[in-house]
């Protein structure tokens, strides 16, 4: 089994793999800190504008600070934050956009990039909440990221200036430490893809009599295994005078394009392995070719592994054929959009300018770094008045925009183009923050 | 952790090292949940959960002094927190400002590569922390006894056959390790293979390493070190296989034979006919398909030396003995097709013919005797420990390759 004792060292393995309860735990631990601390930051926010302009219009918490001692008063309880459930929507969707920004590269950056981006945004979201950062500004540097450690290199100026819209480089470049430290410094992706290349080459060498008898089988011939092969069922839904190679194309591209799809944007690399996750594809694909192929590897005297295996590959079945697209299912899209609307009231405004983070960790930034923000700040006497004002600037913003048109922003944000939106969105929050 | 084909005897795996122990505790393969879930966070909601996984990391160690500085790095003695005696060496990527593009290839490829590779002849990459201000923090074992460089140009060190028996072993199983997580090392060469207290060779310097690409996409063949560059790739080939590092295996093993580069070209031409002078030219004969590679050079009908035979590796080489001079022959085949692949090595008869390895802590060793790390570094720099240091910070340092 010394395979699997390599996979086991890697850090897919060691660091990125979960049982489906321990993989919803640790969301919901990540989801509860974060909303702690969204709610804190905006209730500093709102404390600041208190004490800055006791009498300001329109902002029901002015009339209510007797109750808000607590914690508990109304303009608490209009912080609605978003539940683990809701987070992974909206990670899905970035997940998706990232595969439609790889697409506009020319020529389109390989899926192996893709499918490495996608993952390193899904490992960000276990330890972070899209209500801290938001998957639109850190989408592009997973991507960028994943061009330097798939071997895809190219320069951060080109890399920007093929998003569409307005996107500088440092607004790409900004997030790229956070996302290394929440990777944890792992930065291998062990993908499904190159398992099912070598499936289907095996499945060709069968078809033409070269095929490799197993190990525990050594009394079957090539011809005995190209026997086998030809006398398979016919794949369920296709024409029965399908030659054997074209039935092998379609099986190979069917399940290309699960692991390029469901396999990427479900948990499946959280939950399986990646040979589990190409053969799990396979099945769906053309179970009988799929059987017969696990036949020629554990057949015979693994009959006890084989059934233990099939149980396996049946619940990463199930999870990648659950897999609906989400920009193409309207009912999904509205779903999507009522979580964007919640983001918006719900999003930490502490966090909201990464790339004034940039090179000042969390912990100098609670003792009053807005100084060390070094751009000054809008209407601030010091650093730390100015950007505690800067802050309640923008939570008073949310607020007043509470009734109607952040619906429209939300909106916004999922039509159209992706990155011209998000600078649309980042505008009024670029400013050095506080805290 | 797996083991090599032909490991006779194990001792590599049980470190003397307690740094190692621990280290091998850290990143234990056998329970499931070693990743953040199995934390804890505390209460603290003042610092994110990657924020406090970090500094659990962190503190996990305790800087000590320097022991060198590059233009890329800076490396530090280490201890544990919890056990001062045992050592690491930490290893600080310095933020390069000129470099706009975030972290650089060298450190992502470093990094990315040493993660996932845990076996007793390749360094071993303990944690990685980020300290203040985003810096790069790799904790990396601490290997005090210099490289192989030193151990061949020193003319006091005297070795024979079965300890380039027991180095070369070494080697092999750790280039072979990367090869079975198919990853090409791509700079092989006596100074990136550190000795660690107990003898134990370490393969290190994975600033060029990479997986291997899909059939038909290209990599570059800018890589290896000149001497040590295998003649596909001087050819410019794109396309390439882990048979590049069996190349710059032979060559060191030649090296530690010769006691000098066996083929020091000036220049990338210079070598290429010095591996023809050595080895025989590349013809279509000896290796189909040579003269389609893009930077092939026809050569000289009047000069061509045949390729070489047994007999001449014989000569070259008489205290490699006749098994041995196979082997190495066979390690510097000039049609990668026909070269040996890193597993085949392993499979050779002269691992298990006469004489058999000296044990790695028998091994001749540069400062002498068997002292102990501690005693390395309590005592105010004694010469070649002071060498030994430097050398050891130099090597980690990826820019001077």
């Amino acid at each position: 089994m010394i395979e699997d004792d390599i996979y086991r060292t890697s850090s897919q393995f060691r660091i990125w793999s979960f049982t489906e309860d321990s993989l919803k735990q640790l969301r919901a631990t990540t989801n509860t800190i974060a909303s702690e601390r969204v709610r804190a930051a905006l209730r500093r926010a709102r404390e600041a504008r208190q004490s800055a302009a006791p009498s300001a219009a329109g902002t029901p918490t002015a009339n209510q600070s007797g109750s808000e001692a607590d914690g508990k008063g109304p303009g608490e309880r209009i912080i609605e934050c978003l539940t683990p459930e809701e987070e992974q929507e909206l990670v899905r969707y970035y997940c998706e956009k990232t595969v439609e920004l790889g697409e506009t590269y020319k020529p389109p950056m390989p899926t192996i990039v893709r499918a490495t981006a996608i993952q390193y945004l899904r490992r960000f979201y276990l330890t972070n909440s899209p209500m801290t950062y938001h998957p639109k500004s850190i989408m592009a540097c997973a991507l960028f990221l994943a061009t330097k450690t798939d071997n895809y290199y190219m320069s951060l100026r080109q890399f920007a200036a093929g998003i569409p819209g307005d996107t500088t480089q440092e607004d790409v470049i900004a997030p790229e430490f956070l996302i290394m430290q929440s990777l944890r410094f792992t930065f291998d992706v062990r993908h499904p893809f190159r398992g099912l290349e070598g499936g289907i080459m095996e499945l060709q060498a069968i078809s033409q009599g070269l095929g490799q008898p197993s190990p525990l089988q050594p009394q079957q011939t090539p011809e005995d295994l190209r026997r086998g092969l030809s006398s398979i069922p016919p794949a369920p839904n296709a024409s029965s005078s399908q030659s054997l190679n074209d039935r092998l194309a379609r099986a190979h591209h069917t399940t290309r394009e699960i692991l390029k799809s469901a396999a990427q944007m479900t948990d499946a690399y959280f939950l399986y392995t990646p040979s589990q996750i190409w053969l799990s594809a396979f099945f769906l694909a053309d179970k009988p070719l799929a059987e017969f192929y696990l036949d020629t590897k554990i057949g015979g005297p693994l009959s006890s592994l084989r059934t233990k295996l099939l149980t396996t590959l049946t619940n990463c079945s199930n999870l990648l054929s659950a897999y609906k697209p989400l920009s193409t299912d309207p009912e999904q899209m509205k779903t999507l959009r009522r979580i964007a609307k919640k983001l918006y009231h719900c999003q930490n405004p502490e966090k909201a300018n990464i790339a004034g983070q940039k090179r000042i960790p969390a912990a100098a930034m609670s003792s009053g770094a807005a100084t060390a923000a070094g751009t000054p700040v809008a209407g601030g006497g010091s650093g730390e008045s100015g950007a505690e004002s800067e802050m309640e600037r923008l939570a008073k913003k949310r607020k007043l925009e509470g009734g109607g048109s952040s619906g429209t922003k939300a909106d916004d944000m999922f039509g159209g183009e992706l990155v011209t939106q998000r600078n649309k969105q980042q505008g009024p929050t670029s400013h050095p923050e506080a805290g | 952790m797996a083991v090599s084909p032909l490991v006779s005897h194990s001792p590599s795996a049980a470190s003397s090292s307690p740094a190692k122990l621990r280290a091998a505790n850290v990143r234990s393969s056998a329970t499931k949940p070693e990743n953040a879930s199995s934390h804890q966070p505390s209460q603290n909601t003042d610092r994110e959960l990657t924020e406090q996984l970090n500094d659990e990391v962190r503190q996990k160690y305790v800087k000590d002094k320097r022991l060198g500085e590059g233009t890329y790095a800076v490396v530090f003695l280490g201890r544990l927190r919890t056990d001062p005696s045992s050592f690491v060496a930490i290893k600080k990527i310095k933020v390069n400002a000129e470099y706009k593009d975030g972290l650089s290839m060298d450190a992502i490829r470093e990094v990315k590569y040493l993660q996932e590779l845990s076996h007793p002849n390749i360094i071993a990459l303990h944690d990685v922390f980020s300290s203040k201000d985003q810096n790069l923090n790799l904790v990396l074992e601490y290997l005090p006894l210099g490289d192989l460089e030193m151990l061949i140009k020193d003319g006091n060190v005297h070795y024979g056959a079965a300890d380039v028996k027991a180095w070369m072993g070494m080697l092999a199983r750790g280039v072979w390790f990367c090869h079975e997580n198919f990853i090409l090392h791509r700079d092989i060469k006596p100074n990136n293979l550190l000795i660690a207290s107990d003898g134990e060779v370490k393969l290190a310097d994975f600033g060029l390493a990479r997986s291997f690409a899909d059939p038909y996409l290209n990599m570059t063949h800018q890589v290896i070190t000149r001497w040590y560059r295998p003649p596909e790739l001087l050819y410019g080939a794109r396309q390439y296989s882990g048979v590049v590092d069996v190349w710059s295996m032979g060559m060191v093993f030649a090296e530690l034979l010769l006691r000098v580069p066996f083929v020091a070209g000036n220049t990338d031409l210079d070598q290429i006919s010095k591996i023809c002078e050595a080895f025989g030219t590349p013809t279509e004969e000896n290796w189909p398909g040579v003269s389609k590679l893009p930077n092939y050079i026809a050569p000289d009908r009047n000069h061509l030396v045949p390729t070489q035979g047994r007999d001449f590796f014989l000569r070259q080489f008489p205290n490699a003995g006749p098994v041995g001079a196979d082997l190495l022959m066979s390690m510097c085949t000039l049609d990668p097709r026909k070269r040996k692949t890193a597993c085949e090595v392993l499979q050779h008869i002269w691992w298990t013919s006469e004489p058999r390895p000296t044990d790695k802590h028998d091994l001749p060793r540069k400062s002498g005797g068997t002292r102990k790390m501690g005693d390395d570094l309590t005592r105010r720099g004694g010469e070649i420990d002071e060498n030994a240091f430097k050398n050891a910070a130099r090597k980690l340092d990826f820019s001077a390759m």
